[in-house]
């Protein structure tokens, strides 16, 4: 089988494989659907310092061309995922595992990147600076170069051994920038994108679906607007571009290659299709050349609108 | 170390053996078992994938259906049409394929030598019937059943032949059995002959009114929810419900903590009334 692994900073992944982090929460939930072996890696659902307990239901929301979510990073917290989660997914042989985390403050953000410094059983940590279904801080960090800057470097300064991904938000004029940030503050990788800000309402009650109102859109109809981002970054950056956004087909997948991604995460569509990454690995071991396959990032100079 | 315990759920393909015409809103689908779909217990679901067809196009979540029953041949579920994804399940045809993954969550209690009252509504007969009737594990012991709808019509006894030992019937316009909603039957027949646990499944007001039932008895209380889900794992938390229990978080996963919740952690005055 040709070999198909990926490097990422540090760190070597078996193939350009992922799982989106918030669809297989901490991964063992999956493992009777997915052999997380075969995968480059999962990321696990976002940690925080404390627990939380996510949004008021309902959370989950289905329309022609994808769904809308409003979980609001309900999750275990620091000391549960080290003590109970992390441990019991380190009992599979060979899984990489990328850990997905969220603060409020750059504080935050060290002790964090302490707790995770000495620990071994995962490959790098994903810095989720964009998660749409939380109040406060945490998208706002994702909208403000500086701020992402600081905060890559405050982590990757403490794991330097490890994979630094920076995960960014659609729900932005310039993504490149946001990414520029994030290399010069030394991630290894851009993870494009998050979920775009949507809304829909009931027609009974006339209300917004979710408590929240906003809520974050995935699946197919996102495709074009993560291949635009993935793109964009790729043209701003030299670090490598995780691209993650609508992924349902191994077409899809070759789409985000020739944007220049290195490698891709599948999200929404495991729910529907969970046999899915292993056939998107199949093909890629069976035809390697889609990994280098990206487009020119020269454009037609007739076309003045880009 | 606190151990998560995963899904022992696989991903078949079934062939569809027959698509059933109940009554006006509801059908049974009959799908082949495939040979190494694990047997489920009553109460556990299957998570269904629609077919994309023209009409509707493509749908992205699964379905969760209660199993039926379920023998060596085939995996019987009971459907409801309320939105797109199940009325294009309604126009499955025999011969089409469909994928699922099962079977998944928390079951029905095994109780050996209890008297176990089922009180059921609408697509909540599934559970109750597999659990009372059909289910080699629980087939047959102290069980009763009472089974409410609108009318005589969605009873859909032609198809599912209830009338005999151990069920009573219940209809709103009293069309067939018991005039009145199914827990003043049950109440009534719980006067008759104590039990000592209730099972519910049905329309939450139906199962609200199960709990006050079950807790003015002194009896415990199993209830089988639904809700919309994304992974049916346990793994997105989309499908919580909120219950009086606190370590972190108050929500419960439909899906893998239940649907079989026991009935008194329930925040019953916050579940959603479809």
């Amino acid at each position: 089988m040709n070999d198909i692994a990926v490097t990422i900073g540090p760190v070597r992944f078996k193939n350009p494989v992922f799982i989106a982090s918030g669809i297989c929460g901490y991964a063992e939930e999956y493992s009777s659907l997915v052999d997380l072996s075969r995968l480059g890696g999962v990321v696990t659902k976002t940690i925080t310092m404390r627990p939380r307990p996510g949004n008021l239901p309902p959370r989950i929301h289905e329309l022609p061309y994808g769904a809308l979510n409003s979980i609001g990073l309900e999750n275990v917290g620091l000391d549960r995922y080290v003590a109970e989660k992390l441990p019991q997914l380190n009992q599979r042989p060979d899984v990489g595992v990328m850990v997905s985390v969220a603060a409020e403050t750059e504080e935050e953000f060290i002790r964090l990147a302490e707790a995770f410094a000495p620990m071994d059983g995962y490959a790098g940590l994903e810095l989720n600076l964009s998660c749409p279904n939380v109040k406060g801080e945490a998208l706002d960090q994702g909208r403000n170069p500086q701020l992402v800057e600081r905060i890559a470097r405050i982590v990757k300064d403490r794991i330097p051994h490890k994979s630094l991904w920076v995960k960014v938000t659609p729900n932005i004029t310039s993504v490149a920038d946001v990414a520029r940030a994030a290399e010069q503050g030394g991630a290894d990788a851009i993870a494009a994108i998050n979920t775009v800000i949507g809304i829909d309402f009931d027609l009974a009650t006339g209300k917004p679906v979710f408590a929240r109102g906003s809520a974050g859109y995935s699946g197919p109809a996102i495709l074009p607007i993560a291949l635009q981002k993935v793109w964009e970054c790729v043209k701003a950056v030299s670090i490598p571009i995780v691209g993650i956004g609508g992924i349902s087909t191994i077409e899809d997948v070759r789409k985000f290659f020739l944007a220049g991604a290195t490698a891709v995460q599948v999200g929404t569509v495991l729910y529907n299709d969970p046999g899915l990454p292993e056939r998107i690995i199949d093909a890629l071991e069976q035809n390697p050349h889609w990994l280098k396959a990206r487009a020119s990032a020269t454009v037609t100079p007739a076309d003045p609108s880009y | 170390m606190a151990v998560f315990t995963p899904a022992r759920a696989r991903e078949h393909v079934a062939e569809v053996v027959a698509n059933v015409f109940l009554s006006r809103r509801y059908f049974l689908l009959r799908l082949a078992r495939p040979q190494d779909f694990i047997e489920p217990e009553a109460g556990q679901f299957i998570h269904v994938a629609v077919p994309a067809n023209a009409a509707e196009g493509r749908f992205f979540l699964r379905r969760p259906f209660s199993v039926h029953d379920c023998t060596p041949d085939f995996i019987d579920l009971i459907i409801v049409e309320v939105g797109p994804g199940s009325q294009a399940l309604r126009r499955a045809q025999a011969g089409d394929r469909v994928h699922f993954y099962g079977p998944l969550g928390h079951p029905y209690p095994v109780l050996p030598g209890k008297r176990i009252l089922g009180i059921g509504g609408g697509v909540g007969l599934a559970p109750l019937h597999y659990y009372g009737f059909r289910s080699p594990a629980t087939l047959g012991r102290g069980y009763r059943l009472v089974y409410g709808a609108r009318t005589r019509e969605d009873l859909f006894l032609d198809h599912i032949p209830l009338e005999g030992a151990g069920v009573a019937l219940a209809t709103d316009d009293g069309s067939c059995g018991f005039r009145g909603n199914v827990v003043q039957l049950a109440e009534r027949e719980l006067l008759r002959e104590p039990a000592d646990a209730i099972f519910s499944c049905g329309p939450t007001v139906m199962m609200r009114a199960a709990q006050a039932l079950a807790d003015r008895l002194g009896v415990p209380h199993h209830a089988s929810l639904e809700n919309r889900m994304g992974c049916a794992l346990g793994a997105c938390r989309a499908c919580v419900v909120p219950t009086t229990l606190d370590d972190d978080s108050p929500y419960r996963t439909v899906c893998h903590d239940g649907p079989v919740f026991d009935g008194s952690v329930l925040r019953w005055e916050e579940l959603p009334v479809p």
